[in-house]
């Protein structure tokens, strides 16, 4: 990783210095042991602090929403963040000619006090990036630990109250921080839902049926599309199981129209919500 | 602050009764932003529409709650009530208190209970509705036809003759599509090219209709009234302004090509007319098979031409011109038979023809001049078997659907057969015989009184043995095992759709059915009209049919148009689908939903923290745009809202339900 | 002035349906016309088309105090704007199934393609409806908040 490292932050100092990206988006270490911290910079002297170990946690792909005024930027691409860019690509947020895709091999990422394999690694099942400008290093073809849909077949075989109690217990904790939201490459409205006072989806109450329909509705709006990247739980402050919701909505999607992964390449076809069979599963007659 | 004013009807007994409506009005007088309630006995009337009026202008109301009955029943009669007042008629909500409170309940006290929250849901919808206006969109009074077949020709001819201009475009180099290559029509056997070619020329020399032949509809912009359509004139190599038509140029070509108008049987040369009564009557050059266009060798038409009408460096001609309304008669062509049935020999019998093949052998301008001989050896063939449903109502290998026509044609070719082979014998192999229409059943009795051998069942299998092809069956009807030996078979294939149809519908926005034949808006009571308002459907093109349905759709299809480009000015419906531009971010994935193809992506200007941007925005088209919504519910961002159902006002409609 | 104040004590289920103008909402009128009966538990809320119909309405409904919700609509393949209600029938199909995933009886959120002419179809599912929802008793989502075991408020 240390080759890898070195490599990253010449890389990034040639682009900057050449002029043919304006910053570059990596990670830096952070204040404490074991901890990264995201790094975006456009000076060639500061690529020196780009690091590259096992406590990558962030999902950098998010970030290149922000950067448009900036022009061109080059991004250090694992399996999340160049799906994470296909997303942003095929939303229409970012243009493909605006951003540098450097791709690196992705072993999966640890908890810094643990030391365990993050449950969003353990789920992941494309750690290499799916498309890049160029790689650098090898491929690590790390296989997924965790079955896709275990954790969702699981739930689903609990009898109904358990699963209400399960997800009013989830809901309850909710504090509506919004920081699913702000991480998560699918959510690139110009305003959410949950701002829009004049419509008054919810309210402002922090009581479970808001934050249910908070979640639900997030669900509603990023299932079909979801790189499962796993952010939105890594990031929520109170542990809920947010996975378990999006998943729900992918394994009932493959389940009902067919097997689909998100965000694979970019000519991949419009989401499953947004096209129909005439013959598609009929269970409302 | 809105003003609503709540009214709300006896009607006679019908509301009152199950429903207390002076308590309903008491109630209604006290909900947010009511500023009157009234009851009438009969608010349609005359003088209740009066009071209603007056009580609008009285109590200054800028919006009105109708609680009467259905919507679908007098929705449009206060609307037009609202457009006398100063009240804008889109500030109308109606709570159904007849249809779905009245009359589906019988305890009073329940009654007037639902009707007071039908009440409270309409106010709390309609407070957040803001008024409408229908815009007036243009009409050019100009027709495009789309296929220059009977179906484009009758529909054509009807409008032109309605005193509108028609643009008539044909693909090929010649008016007359399918029906001009038969011989003779069922059940009355007049001469097809008889009844076919006088249409032909009188739309040729219609004052009002322009053909645009060896052309192609390259796309469409706009909506009814005003669709810019580009059409491809394939470049003919021939000034028509110049040519008389005299026909010597295809006197002199040396080129040899493969005749499609002959189905293949004979050959013409590179410079041609599609056949003798084609119209316009004047060649064009097959650019891909001259020897002057493709090696620069001979000229010798451009020679011979005595007027010098010849240009070999003619290029397509690309116009774009803009037309109220479209009617697609883009036909069919027969299923290709070869490579689904390798039990017929896949194409390697000459002698297994189609039953267009057989039209032009057996007509007397075709290439054998109306002698039935076969295409091997130009022989009279004694014994023919004709197979019907050769791809039709067969999913396995050709299309599900029963093609129609071919129940009669095939009668008809048994009968022409007999007819003019005395001492031949014709099988016929059917799966049924199907024969609604006037006349037919009769013709078909007929044709079995000729002495047509009618065999229930499939031919499983033809193989040569000597100059003969063996046909082998079963008879269904006796269980018997059939071989025939046959000098000649003809198979009535299926009718599948023009080639390119697909395209053409994409571009229009209609629909095509799981094998592609163009939908109609209503399989019942819109049979021409499409999903896309403005586009007709006539022939063919809609589903297999014969001629005399054909000409009757293609009528159908010219009086709506008549009736349409009768208006100088369409209004359009104001309750559609509208962008808030500050939310869109362009993501497209209204577009993909939109049935319509209403909404289409931009590019635009706007200011953002101080600073000029583009940025790409979804926009809605309001001449298609139909009003259902669908795309408001893809928008995450809500950006797409339903003016009329908003989802501002449909949120409040819910919470005032929620409150009973 | 609700039904619930006019028989006080007794609770009554509240059922909204959201019906599409073209379809359901015409078989609706046809059961008054038929004069046929049916529970007042139920509201009809007129949606242009199924394919309207978004969740966040459903939600609403059920957290504001419905007890059950019903999504109706033309027929797949009898949509007035032709496919509004195959997105309808995909978009409720998961939604439908990740409120029950989280816990919500299926009786509460249902679906159904009811024709204009079915005007006898739409009287039995709402009259059944409406008995599957009563059964179940009244829908308590809006739970006192616990935070991660600890009472708030």
């Amino acid at each position: 990783m240390s080759d890898i490292q070195e490599a990253m932050r010449s890389r990034a100092k040639e682009l900057l210095e050449s002029g043919e990206v304006n910053a570059v988006i990596g990670w830096e270490a952070g204040r404490f042991e074991n901890q990264t911290t995201p790094l975006i910079t456009s000076q060639a002297a500061k690529t020196q602090r780009l690091v590259f170990n096992e406590y990558c946690v962030n999902n950098l792909g998010k970030y290149p929403r922000d950067l448009t005024a900036k022009g061109k930027v080059a991004i250090f691409a694992r399996g999340c963040e160049s799906r994470a860019i296909i997303r942003l690509l095929s939303d229409e947020v970012i243009k493909r000619e605006n951003v540098y895709i450097i791709g690196i091999g992705c072993p999966g990422m640890r908890d810094r006090t643990t030391g365990e394999l993050l449950k969003k690694c353990a789920e992941c099942r494309h750690g290499d990036p799916v498309i890049y400008d160029e790689m650098l290093g090898e491929p690590q073809a790390k296989p997924a630990t965790q079955e896709r849909f275990a954790e969702i077949q699981k739930i689903e075989a609990l009898p109904r109250a358990e699963r209400e109690a399960y997800f009013t217990n989830a809901f309850s904790k909710c504090i509506r921080c919004y920081a699913c939201r702000n991480v998560c490459p699918c959510c690139t409205c110009r305003q959410c839902f949950v701002d829009q006072r004049r419509e008054g989806w919810l309210g402002k109450q922090n009581n479970i049926a808001e934050n249910r329909f908070y979640g639900l509705t997030r669900v509603m709006h990023v299932g079909d599309r979801c790189i499962e990247c796993g952010e939105c739980e890594r990031v929520c402050p109170m542990d809920l199981p947010l996975m378990s919701l999006n998943r729900k909505v992918i394994y009932d999607i493959n389940n009902l129209f067919g097997e689909y992964e998100t965000a694979l390449s970019l000519d991949e076809p419009p989401s499953a919500l947004t096209t129909y069979k005439v013959d598609d599963v009929e269970e409302f007659m | 602050m809105s003003r609503i004013g709540v009214f709300i009807c006896y009607c006679g007994s019908n509301i009152a009764g199950t429903v207390d409506v002076e308590k309903v009005a008491e109630v209604a007088r006290t909900l947010p932003n009511v500023v009157h309630a009234e009851t009438n006995k009969y608010t349609c009337s005359d003088p209740g529409q009066a009071g209603v009026k007056a009580a609008i202008e009285k109590y200054n109301i800028d919006r009105v709650v109708m609680g009467t009955c259905s919507p679908r029943m007098h929705e449009l009669t206060w609307r037009k009530l609202l457009a006398d007042t100063p009240v804008n008629p889109y500030m109308l909500e109606v709570a159904n208190l007849r249809e779905q409170c009245s009359w589906v309940h019988k305890d009073k006290e329940v009654g007037t209970a639902k009707a007071i929250d039908l009440i409270k849901m309409a106010v709390a919808k309609v407070d957040k509705l803001s008024p409408l206006k229908s815009t007036q969109i243009p009409v050019t009074k100009r027709a495009l036809v789309v296929g220059g077949g009977i179906a484009g020709m009758q529909a054509a001819l009807d409008i032109a003759d309605a005193g509108y201009q028609v643009t008539v475009v044909e693909r090929e180099t010649s008016l007359g599509g399918k029906m001009v290559m038969l011989d003779k029509t069922f059940p009355t056997m007049d001469c097809s090219a008889c009844i076919c070619t006088p249409k032909m020329s009188e739309v040729g020399s219609h004052p009002n209709i322009t053909v645009k032949s060896y052309a192609e509809v390259e796309s469409v912009e706009g909506y009814v009234g005003n669709f810019d359509v580009t059409i491809r004139e394939k470049a003919k190599y021939i000034d028509y302004n110049l040519c008389t038509g005299c026909g010597a140029c295809t006197t002199k070509c040396p080129t040899k090509v493969i005749n499609n108008f002959e189905q293949g049987m004979s050959a013409r040369p590179a410079i041609y007319k599609m056949f003798a009564q084609a119209v316009p009557a004047k060649p064009v050059i097959d650019a891909e098979h001259c020897r002057k266009i493709q090696e620069n060798k001979c000229g010798a038409c451009a020679k011979i031409c005595p007027t010098g009408a010849i240009h070999y460096d003619d290029e397509d001609k690309v116009t774009t011109e803009r037309y109220g309304a479209i009617v697609l008669t883009t036909g069919y062509q027969l299923i290709d038979w070869k490579p689904l049935y390798p039990e017929y020999g896949g194409g390697k019998y000459p002698d297994v023809i189609t039953g267009l093949q057989f039209e032009r052998l057996v007509n007397a301008s075709g290439p054998t001049e109306g002698h039935i001989l076969r295409p091997s050896d130009g022989k009279e063939p004694k014994n023919v078997v004709i197979i019907k449903c050769v791809g039709s109502r067969d999913p396995h290998k050709g299309v599900a659907y029963c093609s129609r026509a071919c129940c009669m044609y095939g009668a008809k070719h048994a009968h022409q057969f007999l007819d003019k082979v005395p001492d031949g014998r014709c099988f016929v192999f059917y799966m049924d015989v199907r024969t609604p229409g006037k006349g037919y059943d009769e013709f078909y009795m007929n044709t079995l009184q000729d002495g047509a051998q009618y065999l229930r069942g499939r031919v499983s299998k033809i193989y040569k043995e000597g100059d003969r092809l063996v046909c082998l069956g079963e008879d269904t009807l006796t269980s018997a095992q059939i071989r025939i030996e046959a000098d000649m078979v003809v198979l009535e294939t299926a009718m599948v759709p023009a080639e390119g149809v697909d395209k053409l519908g994409s571009m229009l926005g209609v629909t095509r059915d799981k094998d592609l034949w163009l939908t109609e808006a209503h399989a019942k009571l819109r049979p021409v009209e499409t999903n896309t308002a403005g586009v007709f459907l006539a022939g063919v093109a809609q589903g297999p049919k014969d001629i005399p349905d054909t000409v009757c759709q293609a009528g159908a299809a010219a009086s709506k148009v008549i009736g349409l480009l009768n208006h100088d000015h369409l209004e359009s419906n104001p309750q559609i689908s509208r962008v808030n531009e500050a939310l869109c971010q362009g993501d497209g994935a209204c577009v993909n939903i939109c049935p319509y193809h209403a909404i289409t992506l931009v590019q635009k200007q706007f200011r953002e923290n101080s600073q000029k941007i583009t940025r790409t925005v979804a926009s809605v088209n309001p001449g298609l745009c139909q009003g259902c919504g669908a795309c408001t519910v893809t928008c995450r961002a809500g950006a797409m809202d339903l003016l009329g159902y908003t989802n501002e006002s449909l949120m409040r409609e819910v919470d005032a339900l929620c409150q009973w | 002035m609700s039904m619930v104040e006019t028989t006080p004590g007794a609770w009554e289920p509240k059922i909204v349906a959201f019906c599409c103008h073209w379809c359901t909402y015409t078989g609706a009128d046809l059961a008054g016309l038929n004069r046929m009966n049916y529970p007042a538990n139920v509201r009809v809320l007129r949606i242009p088309c199924s394919g309207r119909m978004n969740p966040q309405y459903a939600l609403d409904a059920l957290n504001k105090g419905c007890d059950g919700v019903l999504v109706c609509g033309c027929h797949p393949g009898d949509c007035h704007y032709s496919t509004g209600n195959y997105f309808a029938r995909r978009r409720m199909l998961v939604f439908k199934r990740l409120l029950e995933y989280q816990g919500l009886e299926p009786e509460r959120f249902q679906v159904r393609w009811i024709s204009g002419a079915e005007a006898g179809k739409f009287r039995d599912t709402v009259t059944e409806v409406v008995e599957q929802v009563r059964a179940l008793g009244p829908l308590h989502l809006n739970h006192e908040l616990v935070l991660s075991g600890m009472e708030v408020e």
